[in-house]
C-alpha cells in the first residue's frame, strides 16, 4: 500500500499513476453513493465526473488529515447538496419518533414485539423495495444511512463529512432505520 | 436491568458502539438475555446486507468506461 504523503504529493504533481489510482478506488464507491442518495444513472455519472473535477482544483487545500476517499464522500455530498432543490434544515422533532416510542410499553419493554424477518419477496424484488423505502427517507436521514449502512463509514468519518455532531449522526441514523423498518414491513418484509 | 427501548435504541443510534465499557456490557448483556431485542438487532443487520446488496445492485448501471472518461477530463496541470 502506498505511503499516504506519498501518494499526496504525487497527487499535488497530477502524477498520472497516482491520478488513476485515485479515480479506479473510488469511481464505484461514488457512483454508488451517488445512486443510493437518489440520482439516477445520469446523474450519478456527472456528479462522479464533477466531483473529480473539484477534487483537482482542491488538492493544495487538502491536507491528508483524512482519507483520499472521505474527502472525495465529502465533495460528493456537498455536490449532492447543491442539487437538492431545497435547503434541509436539522430537524429536531420526527414523527417517526413517536411511532418508535408506539413500540414500547410504558416501562420500556416491548409492546410490539420484533419477529425474525420472513419475506416471501425474492432478491431482486427485496432490492426494489428497498430502493423504493429509501427514496421515501428525508434527505439528511438518507445520507447518513447511505455513508454509514452502505458505504461502511464510522461514525467519526461521517461526522467530518456532514459537520454534524456524533448524536445527531446517531438520531440520523436511527431514524433512517426506523423508517426503512416501517417501509419494508408494508412490503412483505415482516418486523413485529 | 437496562430496558429494552434503550437497549434498541442505542443499538438502532449506533451509540453502543462508543459507550463506556460498563454500559456496553450491561447492553450486551440485556440483548444475551432478551430474544425480542436479539431479533432487533438482527433485522437491523439484514437491513444493512440488503441495502447494501441493493445499492451494489443499482452501481452495476454504472458505464464501464466511467473512469476512463474521468481520468481524460482531468486537468493536468
Amino acid at each position: 500500500m502506498p505511503d499516504p504523503s506519498t501518494t499526496l504529493d504525487a497527487l499535488r504533481r497530477r502524477d498520472d499513476a497516482a491520478l488513476r489510482r485515485v479515480v479506479e478506488a473510488n469511481t464505484r464507491k461514488l457512483y454508488r453513493a451517488a445512486r443510493g442518495m437518489g440520482h439516477s444513472n445520469e446523474e450519478a455519472d456527472d456528479l462522479v465526473q464533477e466531483v473529480f473535477l473539484t477534487f483537482m482544483s482542491s488538492l493544495d487545500r487538502f491536507e491528508g488529515r483524512s482519507a483520499v476517499s472521505t474527502w472525495l464522500y465529502g465533495i460528493l455530498l456537498r455536490k449532492v447538496q447543491e442539487r437538492r432543490r431545497e435547503a434541509t434544515r436539522e430537524r429536531t422533532h420526527d414523527p417517526i419518533d413517536e411511532a418508535w416510542e408506539a413500540n414500547f410499553t410504558a416501562d420500556g419493554m416491548w409492546l410490539r414485539k420484533p419477529v425474525d424477518a420472513e419475506s416471501a419477496l425474492t432478491a431482486s424484488q427485496i432490492g426494489e423495495a428497498i430502493r423504493g423505502c429509501m427514496d421515501g427517507l428525508p434527505a439528511p436521514a438518507r445520507d447518513v444511512f447511505v455513508l454509514r449502512q452502505i458505504e461502511g463509514l464510522s461514525a467519526e468519518e461521517v461526522r467530518n463529512i456532514l459537520h454534524l455532531t456524533i448524536t445527531h449522526i446517531g438520531v440520523l441514523l436511527h431514524r433512517a432505520r426506523l423508517r426503512m423498518r416501517a417501509c419494508l414491513d408494508g412490503k412483505g418484509w415482516r418486523t413485529s | 436491568m437496562m430496558k429494552c427501548r434503550e437497549v434498541s435504541t442505542l443499538v438502532s443510534t449506533g451509540d453502543v458502539e462508543t459507550a463506556p465499557l460498563g454500559r456496553r456490557m450491561r447492553v450486551w448483556l440485556h440483548i444475551a438475555m432478551c430474544r425480542h431485542c436479539r431479533r432487533f438487532r438482527r433485522q437491523l443487520e439484514q437491513l444493512r446486507q440488503r441495502a447494501r446488496a441493493a445499492a451494489d445492485e443499482a452501481a452495476a448501471a454504472m458505464p464501464a468506461d466511467l473512469p476512463e472518461r474521468v481520468l481524460r477530463q482531468l486537468p493536468r496541470e
